[in-house]
């Protein structure tokens, strides 16, 4: 059985909620922080529920409302998704008002909003979708267990079109505890550089990525999910280029056959080293694009990862801001997508152009 | 009471976050909920917080809710009976 992407919709810190094309100028940023690139939310959801609702529900919201438009699906028969942090500004104002007001006259909506299953839920009110709903709040594996719970329900032939996505916001609270974990940039550096910087750090980052997955072709399928798998916490660089290998012997693919390898690389030294290694044993010579130079470092950034992935295949050329290594293939068949977070959380994503 | 009732739909437009709306858009008589203003339960759950944190008043009953809530003057005259109670 085949695993098709049916639409995409994305919110990220770049024009990509604009329209289902790669937008065509890269929105240039500095400093360690990139934040998402908001479109008018009025057009997909009502004012009314937009008052309630923080960033990361729009944005959630939003791009699953893309997503359903590109697929032509107006219900699907679940809605799935992943989120590490969660609706983290609601959680903040919530927490606020409980120690600013010792507890007393808290107001619902913050504390209603701030559960991490919000979006999926939210989702689900705006459609008056019944069916199965989940999120996964797995770190850095939330976005890639939301596509696995899919991809076995497409499997065991129960559903025929589900949504799956993930999505995850920065707030300023957030970007001050996560940057005292020394894990931002202390020097300038542009979407230009930071690939290339190996130096200590990466750039925070936040969006949301949503996908309509189905067992059958839509009318604007342009790609297949043939595969997907997590590792966490490999020995070694080794064993993570023999789980590549092995990853893409259980999909009948060749190193070879892959037409790119699109990889999580994000500037930080001690991370990029993976990607370097795998590069070089695996996959030497293959053209290899990046994408956190244009949405930032979070836990669910290869959704992201895969949005790309997949525009890559609909358009069949690879953005030239996303290029890294190599000449970008005349015909792009297969992309391999390597990702890890804080090289604890390894994930694989295979997409074939159908 | 008209005082009143200007600080009332300022503290609500706020505290509801109606973005489209502004606190003289909202008519005195006017119905808050459903057809009127189009509120919901939630909002009313957010006005008893906000007449507890501004006036220091408390809803023993909750079946007056929707006579108390019904439009910008009801929530009016039942501040300002109470604070005259009080």
């Amino acid at each position: 059985m085949y695993i098709y992407i049916q639409g995409t919709g994305c919110v990220s810190p770049q024009e990509t909620a604009a329209g289902s094309a790669f937008p065509a100028a890269v929105l240039p940023w500095e400093g360690p922080r990139l934040k998402a690139w908001e479109p008018d939310y009025k057009q997909w959801i009502d004012v009314k529920l937009i008052r309630r609702m923080s960033r990361v529900i729009k944005m959630g919201v939003a791009a699953a409302k893309l997503s359903l438009q590109e697929a032509g699906v107006e219900i699907p028969d679940a809605i799935i998704t992943g989120t590490a942090y969660g609706c983290l500004d609601d959680t903040g104002v919530f927490l606020s008002k409980m120690i600013n007001q010792q507890e007393e006259m808290l107001t619902p909506t913050a504390f209603i909003q701030s559960t991490h299953n919000t979006v999926a839920g939210q989702i689900a009110l705006m459609l008056g979708c019944h069916a199965y709903n989940n999120t996964f709040v797995h770190k850095a594996f939330s976005f890639e267990s939301a596509l696995l719970d899919s991809i076995m329900i497409l499997r065991e032939g129960r559903s025929s079109s589900i949504l799956a996505g993930a999505m995850d916001e920065l707030t300023n609270h957030s970007f001050n505890i996560l940057s005292r974990f020394d894990l931002y940039k202390k020097e300038p550096v542009t979407h230009e550089q930071l690939l290339k910087s190996n130096t200590h750090g990466t750039v925070a980052g936040e969006g949301a990525a949503c996908f309509v997955l189905g067992t059958e072709k839509g009318p604007n399928t342009k790609a297949k999910l043939t595969g997907l798998t997590t590792l966490y916490k490999p020995a070694g660089k080794a064993e993570i280029s023999a789980d590549i290998a092995a990853f893409l012997a259980a999909h009948h693919c060749s190193q070879e056959e892959v037409s790119l390898v699109i990889t999580g690389r994000n500037g930080d030294a001690s991370g990029d080293e993976w990607y370097e290694y795998v590069e070089n044993t695996l996959f030497a010579g293959k053209p290899v694009a990046g994408f956190k130079h244009l949405c930032g470092e979070y836990p669910t950034a290869a959704s992201f990862g895969m949005w790309i992935g997949n525009r890559i295949l609909a358009e069949q050329q690879v953005p030239a801001a996303a290029m890294f290594k190599g000449e970008a293939p005349d015909q792009i068949k297969k992309i391999l997508i390597y990702n890890h977070h804080k090289q604890t959380h390894h994930s694989l994503i295979l997409l074939t152009a159908c | 009471m008209e005082k009143l009732m200007a600080a009332l739909k300022a503290q609500i437009v706020e505290q509801l976050n109606l973005q489209e709306v502004k606190p003289e858009d909202i008519g005195d008589d006017q119905p808050l909920f459903k057809d009127g203003l189009g509120l919901d339960s939630i909002d009313a759950l957010e006005i008893i917080v906000l007449l507890q944190q501004h006036y220091g008043i408390r809803i023993a009953n909750p079946e007056q809710g929707p006579e108390i809530f019904h439009s910008v003057r009801t929530i009016a005259e039942f501040i300002t009976a109470h604070q005259t109670a009080k």
